[in-house]
């Protein structure tokens, strides 16, 4: 009975997830045209083209990159937002709402009021850099130099909220006799953050940091919506990216395919790996 | 005599620097100009006539508050139509998702079976894949059998997308209702629908409630899909018909400014509902992104 009412969802999940992304290891082995017909099959010979494709290997270090960066940035964000909303004092609840906006707003308004603000010649972020005397002469934010900069600031300022309602529904759980006993001992709000804190939020942190990581290096929509791709948009040219553009421009469905099955393959190891740190870490 | 050390103590207290007061309204303003200011200026934006928008310097308060970019995009754009397709996928997504979450996520807390957690943490796994992994062979797929660029398509894909963490959720929230009321009402005869219908269903009516606008956002947000299963016009959903909006002409950033307005709309309406489910949606998964 139980497992016939999980049934419906099981098959449509099976069908419309599970059966693309085995059906993308397939196809990850042909050589097939996005939208003509007939298919080759040839092997791993997909998989030769795009570790020798020195393309592939920019996309891959811009991944790296982006998601480094912005991980770190949210983390800090999201930490220092969630340990000042915390703290108990009136009006709390009004800002712990408000700086979940950038979250729940939808990625193509996000980008494009960024792409506003971010104007050249109108935009008010030169304006209030020209007017504090910080530069000279107002930035161009979608130049080659800079568009990595504009997009791991949409990026942040879009995902940070994500860090800090998680960590703040840990925060929320530490058992207060905790700070009580350490107050008696004399700990210093500083010891009391390194002390009890953070080994508090150890485990959390780790799940965070795995998930965001994920969730960063196969972004699309942010990254394509800020102008990704050919042009400029080569500086910021991602991974899945690259896939998506194998497939729809240059409609070679079996190399976007393996693209995005290298992309899983790394980031299967990177997990790994931080699982194996953690291990060590906890002396497990 | 007595009173004079009494004194010292109130005047010390008096001039005592209100460092924590202000280190905590500082933050949280500065808190809050990062996150909504831009919002803000998305807003203020859009109700500028188009050569207030280019002044420089910027100005903070519109000298003439106008409707005009709104108007624009309902008369020179098909913003109307996308709204409307938007709003119609997410709600039939929404509705699927739902009817087989809620049956999936009883069966899975009132029932025992072989494999059950086995298969709830597979059903966790395929939350783990990125969109970009799915979408592209479900794109060729979706081209075998006819249906690109389709309604039915986008929904099924988007069903399929959120049905993992909507089934996380609300197994949740079902977990939080006692079996006992269920097991009274069996014995008072009633039949095992009856109960789950009677019972179960209102007391995790909220969790539903939560559980639909969730979906909804996630729906209501989608770019990726949209971009890659719809390719006609009259079909296209908000995200992608604005984006195409934007890269067709030279940028009338009013219009664009006004189109992000009425897109945040419905999602703040939502926002406001279940702004006390947030830290237990999150608690089993947060919104995918």
């Amino acid at each position: 009975m139980g497992f016939l009412l999980l049934l419906p969802s099981l098959l449509v999940i099976g069908t419309l997830t599970l059966y693309p992304v085995v059906y993308n290891v397939w196809l990850s082995l042909l050589n097939k045209h996005a939208f003509l017909p007939g298919e080759k099959f040839v092997g791993l010979r997909n998989y030769e083209l795009v570790l020798k494709d020195p393309q592939f290997w920019m996309s891959f270090k811009l991944g790296v990159i982006y998601s480094l960066v912005t991980v770190v940035l949210q983390l800090v964000i999201g930490i220092g937002a969630a340990l000042l909303l915390h703290e108990s004092f009136p009006g709390r609840n009004f800002f712990r709402g408000a700086i979940l906006f950038p979250y729940l707003v939808p990625t193509i308004v996000g980008v494009l009021l960024w792409k506003w603000l971010l104007h050249d010649t109108y935009g008010l972020v030169n304006y209030t850099l020209q007017a504090l005397n910080l530069v000279k002469d107002p930035i161009g934010w979608f130049g080659q130099d800079t568009i990595m900069i504009s997009l791991i600031l949409v990026s942040v300022w879009q995902f940070f909220p994500f860090v800090f309602l998680t960590i703040l529904a840990r925060l929320q759980i530490i058992p207060p006799e905790l700070y009580e006993a350490a107050k008696v001992d004399g700990a210093s709000a500083l010891q009391r953050f390194f002390y009890i804190t953070l080994p508090q939020l150890k485990t959390v942190l780790f799940i965070i940091i795995l998930l965001r990581g994920i969730w960063m290096f196969t972004k699309f929509d942010t990254v394509w919506l800020m102008g990704g791709g050919e042009g400029v948009g080569l500086y910021i040219r991602t991974l899945p990216l690259y896939a998506y553009m194998k497939t729809f421009t240059y409609w070679q469905a079996g190399i976007g395919a393996t693209v995005a099955m290298v992309m899983l393959l790394i980031m299967a190891g990177a997990a790994a790996i931080y699982f194996k740190i953690y291990k060590v870490e906890e002396g497990i | 005599m007595g009173r004079k050390p009494k004194r010292l103590i109130y005047l010390k207290k008096r001039f005592k620097f209100p460092w924590r007061i202000l280190g905590l309204y500082g933050g949280s303003i500065l808190l809050l100009l990062w996150s909504i200011f831009p919002l803000i200026w998305m807003l203020i934006t859009s109700f500028k006539p188009t050569e207030e928008i280019f002044i420089y310097p910027p100005e903070l308060i519109p000298r003439h508050m106008t409707l005009t970019n709104f108007y624009a995009l309902f008369s020179r754009s098909h913003f109307l139509s996308y709204f409307m397709n938007s709003l119609k996928v997410s709600i039939l997504t929404t509705a699927c998702a739902l009817v087989l979450s809620v049956l999936g996520a009883y069966g899975l807390v009132r029932f025992r079976f072989r494999g059950k957690e086995l298969l709830a943490q597979l059903v966790l796994l395929t939350y783990m894949f990125a969109p970009i992994m799915i979408v592209i062979p479900f794109y060729i797929l979706i081209r075998k059998i006819g249906l690109v660029n389709t309604h039915t398509a986008l929904v099924l894909a988007l069903t399929s997308f959120s049905l993992p963490f909507t089934l996380w959720l609300l197994r949740s929230f079902f977990q939080t209702i006692p079996l006992e009321l269920e097991e009274a009402a069996l014995v008072d005869g009633a039949t095992h629908l009856e109960a789950a219908f009677y019972i179960v269903l209102p007391l995790a009516a909220p969790g539903i409630i939560a559980t639909a606008i969730f979906t909804l956002i996630l729906a209501w947000n989608d770019y990726i899909f949209a971009r890659i299963l719809i390719t006609s016009d009259p079909l296209k959903t908000l995200p992608v018909g604005v984006q195409d909006l934007f890269n067709q002409t030279v940028v009338d950033w009013g219009m664009i400014m006004a189109s992000g307005v009425l897109i945040t709309i419905p999602v703040l309406l939502f926002f406001i509902f279940i702004q006390q489910y947030l830290i237990e949606g999150w608690g089993a998964g947060g919104i995918k992104g």
